[in-house]
């Protein structure tokens, strides 16, 4: 379904990912793990060009992106969570989820409300619909942004460490919704530090470290038997952590 | 040289005649200043460098040069080859002082919106126009209105430069009963408390909007 050749992004002078080949298939779950500063989230964001990549190639659906691709519409096909939500703060829940199938897809009111409703009441949120995003806790928001995207019917879903920027209270509902999610089959790439949910969703693991991708396996694996010491490193030090 | 009451008294209701104009010019300039200066912002943040480079030089022409020296400009030779009436020229050169303004104020907005927000409306598919429509100028327009406030106040004492041009708003009527009584004091300071009736009101309210918008509501 979508595929980087040799992607490669720099900010200047600086390497945030060197040669990345990478792809994803259908219903398939990936999750990319690894130390801050690996270039995870900025190779995320290039899958969808938020950010341009310096060079190399992505196929999205054996069709290759680039700049002067019809971006627009390859993007309402790529449904993207943030780190820190970016709700629309002038707009109500039911509204950040309305604007995208009224103003993208051109539906009419009523339809898109239906649709909305549908992806809040996923997300558990249908009875918080009038409410702006300052009204609604981290968790909330966050449960909204991913109805936001699911509501333009994607085929893919990008989620940039979705629980970083939340209360540990609030990261299980958020990580259960996107389990959620993940069960109905849709496929997903989802950068995280969880490890429980890693190895509860992911298909596949993929360690992101020196700007490289270091390590590819089931998640299993990657955490039981981490091939390589650049692994056995990072996990020794997420361990500590989360004792 | 004193204030005197009955000449306050007397010439009143004619100075007041002069507000018409004074208010028609301020609303006009701000119409069509807010509606031009949100076009050169817009040029401004745009990517093509040659439409960037109009609007920063239009900015910095105008606002490096005195209203009352392109007042002139528009009056004397531009209302004189298109031929405008002195009202149309006022509300000309009005506007196009206060788009430049204007523009500065909506690009400092529309650069204070976070990233993310423009990220997001385009990870759901919107294009660059949608993206500004409907997600980062709603949110612009709730932070420049107390700016904004500010540059109508400004625009409204403006108008008195237009006396130049023979238009009989308040301060024009002021100097003209200033020579017919003779009295310097009491015209301009009757011109002075009419303009405060406006502005007084209008710069608190921008205030207030201030401090509503920095408590987060």
């Amino acid at each position: 379904m979508l595929k980087t050749i040799n992607l490669t992004k720099k900010f200047g002078d600086l390497l945030v990912f060197d040669n990345v080949n990478f792809s994803i298939d259908k219903g398939e779950k990936v999750v990319i793990i690894g130390p801050s500063g690996a270039g995870k989230s900025t190779f995320i964001r290039c899958l969808n060009f938020l950010e341009f990549p310096t060079s190399g190639e992505v196929y999205f659906d054996g069709k290759k992106i680039d700049e002067s691709s019809n971006l627009p519409l390859m993007r309402k096909r790529i449904g993207m969570v943030f780190q820190h939500f970016n709700l629309f703060p002038h707009l109500t829940a039911l509204e950040n989820v309305t604007i995208g199938p009224k103003q993208v897809n051109g539906l009419k009111d009523k339809e898109a409300q239906e649709i909305a409703m549908h992806y809040l009441s996923k997300v558990g949120l249908d009875k918080r619909v009038s409410h702006y995003p300052s009204q609604l806790s981290g968790g909330e928001k966050q449960r909204v942004a991913i109805a936001r995207a699911l509501a333009m019917k994607p085929d893919l879903m990008l989620f940039d460490e979705p629980t970083s920027a939340l209360d540990v209270e609030m990261i299980k509902e958020v990580l259960d919704t996107i389990e959620k999610v993940a069960l109905e089959g849709m496929t997903m790439i989802v950068v995280t530090h969880e490890i429980s949910f890693a190895k509860e969703v992911a298909d596949r693991l993929i360690f992101m470290a020196d700007k490289k991708i270091v390590e590819e396996s089931t998640p299993r694996e990657f955490f039981e038997n981490p091939q390589t010491d650049r692994a056995k490193k990072f996990l020794d030090k997420i361990v500590n952590i989360a004792v | 040289m004193q204030f005197k009451l009955d000449i306050f008294v007397q010439n009143f209701p004619y100075l007041l005649g002069g507000l018409k104009l004074t208010l028609g010019l301020t609303l006009f300039a701000m119409v069509f200043g807010i509606a031009l200066g949100l076009g050169l912002a817009l040029l401004k943040i745009s990517k093509n460098s040659l439409l960037k480079w109009i609007a920063t030089i239009y900015i910095e022409v105008v606002r490096g040069t005195p209203l009352l020296l392109q007042i002139l400009i528009v009056y004397f030779v531009f209302a004189k080859i298109i031929s405008l009436d002195a009202f149309t020229a006022g509300v000309v050169a009005l506007s196009l002082n206060s788009a430049a303004y204007v523009s500065e104020i909506f690009r400092a907005g529309i650069e204070s919106i976070p990233k993310g927000q423009m990220e997001a409306a385009l990870s759901v598919g919107m294009n660059y126009s949608q993206a500004m429509r409907y997600i980062i100028l709603p949110q612009t327009i709730r932070r420049v209105l107390p700016p904004v406030t500010n540059e109508i106040v400004a625009m409204f004492k403006d108008t008195s430069l237009v006396m130049v041009m023979g238009l009989a708003e308040l301060t024009y009527r002021a100097k003209q009963i200033s020579a017919s009584t003779a009295n310097v004091m009491t015209p301009y300071i009757a011109a002075g408390l009419v303009y405060l009736v406006f502005t007084i009101p209008l710069t608190r309210y921008a205030q207030r909007l201030e401090r509503r918008f920095s408590k987060g509501a």
